[in-house]
């Protein structure tokens, strides 16, 4: 008889950590809180550096994955540790009797609302990082035929005002990404990229970047934007500084596009009650020993896997993913 | 422009302003350059709704030109502010309305330090004893006078005689406003509708039947900058701030401005006559000047104040083309009897 | 920790007011005074973190930390919840402390902004009073100013103001009792001193000069002698 984990959120963490448990010989259930599995992956139209397809990657994530017990539009209620096991109520009213627990409940994007100064929601050109992914998806002409564009880093990241002092590490290079996939749609586009620093972190990411610059053409400008406003035609009007050399300036533009961060999700107080575990001040999960065992949490039998602990790639996602299931397997054959 | 992401924040921005039993404190400039609005004021509140607004003759100037243009120490505004807090809990009161704007951004700024040094707080308790003998409590609440006139908007709606309406087309007039910096830029949860787009003014205009009017330099200072205005030197500077809102706002052609701080109206005003004489630039219809009023100043028009008892020819910019737009009646002849 | 440094951290704005810059620039930005002068908030706010007391020294004795006009819009935006217009402030403070005010010439001005706000306080217990408002000192109040000041008493009068008058009011006498309330406080709290220290400088200035106060007062007014502009 084999034994059963619970694996919340059934996005890319939760995907992979499941692929590689079914692959040990456990039974997985997948709770997820959405109509689908996939979580943001979904909406994604071509991943970092190298803009492969975020569809076909997310196939390869579901395709082994398929005989996996999966609950859509449920959450957990209630979870009770009683001698090794783990009694889990759904809010379906489903009850399941597992013997370890993965939370890969994954991040929220920065609702880019908050950050009133920019007019998300109030000026019609100005979208966000997810915005643009769904227009190159859709191949919307009206958002990609925009002559003059800008991009805006750290929306909801780096920023003592609105509580998210975390840095999301993946938005510079998509910034870079999409700022090179839209002068591929439209090569008379002038593009900006309004950053404070530039993580170009990855292996492959600096190559984007001399390619932005030397093959598209980016303009980076070293400043953060301060304000957006829009005039009589509906153009943006932006306010930065060159902080290279020291002067405040203004560009007018048709599009621009905020670098939405990767912040709490919202549930995680609730979880972490349900759960037993706590919560730190960036709002992602506190881990036991975040150097050398990322995905352990404080309590035996609970572990953790992708972005529900901080920002991360995709390809630290799913090492991480398959690295719970290890740990999961490690637990169980005590 | 999607109305509905300006509906959020304003609902997110909501702050807490008592009805009644005020203590009431006056500014320096607009006592100088505009005494009706202040006198309409206490007569709104007092006369038309009967509530409990309190002056006493011993109150002063909060110090916060003097401070703002440095010539007088933090301590020392801190102990002013404190004697007038002073008065305040003599008199009975709780709650505090400003009628300047600097004095609002600086009383609330002394709250938040006090808040986090106690032992600064405790400091100038004492000073104010060793030199006045009075001891002082903090407001309940704080807030600026164009809160209250936002929270009793309807109320004046209720009772108007006329509308922010072009009475030819029946168009909803266009209106500009202007919020003083000091009153959410440095705290935005204190001020109606947060700092990015503050609904105090927005309210009242709405209430009354005007449109407002969003331009790229909405929110930029009008220019005033303390010492940059006082010293003859320096008065490029404020004049070339209000210049660049002028070219800003012209394309959307406002029909008014409405501000809610003592010396943007004052600045808005004059510094359309200086640009006129120096580069001969003109703004609004006909060249006539785009009129700037206070937000008192409205009130009054809507409630259908005669003009002169308002003040208003005490502007530099004539108020009179708008007025006929509107179709207030107002004899021209009495404009500068005394 | 240098004898400057040492200062500031006592003055609770520049406590307030710095929390460690990232020269991001957002201050900047959307500075009217960076607009229009010389000036740079992010600079000045990365100078003073470096805690450099030579650099210090030049800002205290430069035009530089004058251009601003404390209008705090850097303030909303910092995402370091920073507030350049308060660590200026500060700066001006030791400035004139020190007397370094005197090398620059935004900063002579102060003698003029500390006789007419200060006496105005003292005097009359308004930062801004209207016999002492006049128009020949500001031609931009327009020709309804010119009126105004003609018809000063009628004019107030109409208007529901108790100019000078007993009672409560706008512009009321403000009883003699509670401006010397005002004038203990200015003495307690260092007020009286700043205005001495001030004093002793710019009349120190003007004698080098070999101008009189009146002269002197009408040169700091007045003078623009350096580019100030981009």
């Amino acid at each position: 008889m084999s034994k059963e984990v619970l694996i919340i959120g059934g996005g890319p963490a939760g995907l992979e950590c499941a692929n590689t448990l079914l692959m040990l010989g456990y039974k997985v259930f997948i709770v997820e809180k959405d109509t689908e599995i996939g979580g943001h992956l979904r909406k994604w139209d071509r991943l970092f550096p190298e803009s492969i397809s975020a569809s076909e990657t997310l196939e390869r994530l579901i395709t082994p994955s398929k005989k996996a017990v999966v609950f859509n539009e449920a959450e957990v209620i209630s979870v009770k540790l009683t001698n090794g096991f783990f009694d889990v109520r759904l809010s379906d009213n489903t009850e399941l009797h597992v013997h370890s627990v993965v939370v890969a409940t994954g991040f929220k994007l920065f609702p880019a609302e908050k950050k009133e100064e920019y007019g998300y929601g109030i000026y019609n050109r100005v979208i966000t990082n997810a915005d643009l992914e769904a227009s190159f998806k859709n191949h919307s002409r009206e958002i990609l035929q925009s002559k003059r564009v800008g991009f805006v880093h750290c929306v909801g990241s780096r920023d003592e005002k609105i509580s998210n002092r975390h840095c999301s590490k993946v938005c510079c290079v998509t910034a870079v990404k999409q700022a090179c996939e839209f002068k591929e749609a439209n090569p008379d586009a002038e593009i900006y990229c309004f950053y404070m620093d530039l993580r170009m972190f990855g292996r492959g990411y600096e190559d984007l970047y001399l390619k932005a610059q030397n093959k598209y053409g980016i303009r980076f400008i070293r400043g953060r934007v301060s304000e957006v406003a829009e005039n009589v035609n509906g153009e943006l009007l932006i306010k930065a500084e060159d902080t290279l050399i020291s002067r405040p300036l203004k560009v007018t533009l048709d599009l621009l596009v905020l670098m939405s961060g990767m912040s709490k999700n919202p549930d995680n107080d609730q979880l972490a009650d349900i759960l037993g575990l706590d919560i730190a001040e960036d709002g992602f999960f506190v881990q036991h020993d975040p150097t050398i065992n990322s995905i352990k949490s404080k309590i035996k039998g609970i572990f953790f896997a992708g972005t529900v602990t901080g920002p991360k790639t995709i390809p630290e996602t799913l090492n991480e993913a398959r690295s719970a299931a290890l740990a999961v397997h490690k637990y169980l054959s005590e | 422009m999607i109305i509905n992401g300006k509906k959020k924040i304003w609902s997110d921005y909501q702050k807490e302003i008592p009805d009644d039993h005020y203590f009431y404190v006056r500014s320096c400039i607009r006592q100088n350059f505009f005494p009706a609005s202040e006198k309409l004021f206490l007569e709104i509140v007092r006369d038309r709704l009967n509530l409990d607004f309190y002056e006493t003759e011993h109150h002063t100037t909060c110090g916060g030109i003097a401070y703002h243009s440095d010539t007088i120490p933090q301590e020392t505004v801190m102990t002013i502010v404190a004697r007038q807090f002073a008065l305040m809990s003599e008199a009975g009161y709780k709650n505090y309305v400003a009628s300047c704007i600097t004095s609002f951004g600086l009383y609330t700024e002394i709250l938040d330090t006090w808040y986090h040094y106690p032992e600064l707080e405790a400091k100038i308790k004492d000073n104010l004893w060793k030199t006045t003998r009075r001891e002082f409590n903090k407001p309940e609440y704080l807030a600026h006078a164009s809160d209250v006139i936002y929270k009793l908007r309807d109320k004046i709606a209720s009772q108007a005689k006329y509308k922010l309406v072009n009475k030819d087309t029946g168009k909803p007039l266009k209106v500009v406003e202007h919020i003083g910096c000091h009153y959410s830029k440095m705290f935005p949860s204190k001020g109606v509708g947060g700092a990015e787009y503050p609904y105090v003014l927005t309210g009242m205009i709405e209430s009354w039947g005007g449109e407002i009017v969003d331009y790229p330099e909405r929110r930029h200072c009008c220019g005033f900058g303390f010492r940059q205005y006082m010293v003859r030197a320096n008065r490029g500077y404020s004049l070339a701030n209000t210049y660049k809102k002028f070219e800003s706002m012209e394309p959307f052609h406002p029909d008014m401005i409405i501000t809610n701080c003592p010396g943007c109206p004052y600045f808005l005003d004059r510094w359309q006559y200086v640009i006129k004489e120096m580069e001969g630039k003109t703004y609004g219809k006909d060249g006539q000047g785009i009129p700037v009023f206070t937000y008192e100043e409205v009130a009054g028009l809507v409630l259908g104040y005669d003009p002169w008892y308002l003040g208003l020819q005490m502007h530099q910019i004539d108020v009179e083309p708008l007025l006929d737009t509107i179709g207030i009646k107002y004899s021209k002849t009495d404009k500068y009897l005394l | 920790m240098g004898k400057l440094l040492d200062k500031l951290n006592k003055d609770y704005r520049f406590l307030e007011g710095l929390n460690a810059c990232i020269n991001c620039g957002t201050c900047t930005a959307i500075c009217p005074a960076a607009e229009f002068y010389k000036y740079d908030p992010r600079i000045i706010t990365d100078t003073v973190q470096s805690k450099n007391e030579e650099e210090i020294e030049k800002l205290l004795k430069s035009d530089t930390i004058w251009y601003c006009g404390e209008c705090m819009s850097c303030v909303t935006r910092c995402p370091r919840k920073n507030a350049p217009g308060l660590i200026i402030m500060a700066l001006r403070t030791l400035s004139m402390d020190t007397g370094l005010f005197i090398n620059s010439e935004k900063g002579r001005q102060q003698y003029a902004l500390s006789l007419a706000l200060n006496n105005n306080i003292l005097n009359y217990g308004y930062c801004v009073y209207p016999r002492t408002f006049k128009y020949k000192d500001h031609p931009e109040y327009g020709p309804v100013g010119k009126w105004i000041e003609n018809n000063l008493d009628a004019l107030h009068k109409k208007v529901g103001s108790n100019l000078d008058g007993q009672g409560p009011g706008i512009l009321r006498k403000i009883p003699d009792e509670d401006l010397q309330e005002l004038k203990r406080i200015f003495d307690m709290t260092g007020a009286t001193e700043r205005m001495d220290t001030i004093e002793k400088y710019s009349l120190s200035k003007a004698q080098e000069l070999g101008m009189t106060k009146e002269e002197y007062l009408n040169y700091i007014e007045t003078t623009i002698e350096i580019e100030h502009h981009k």
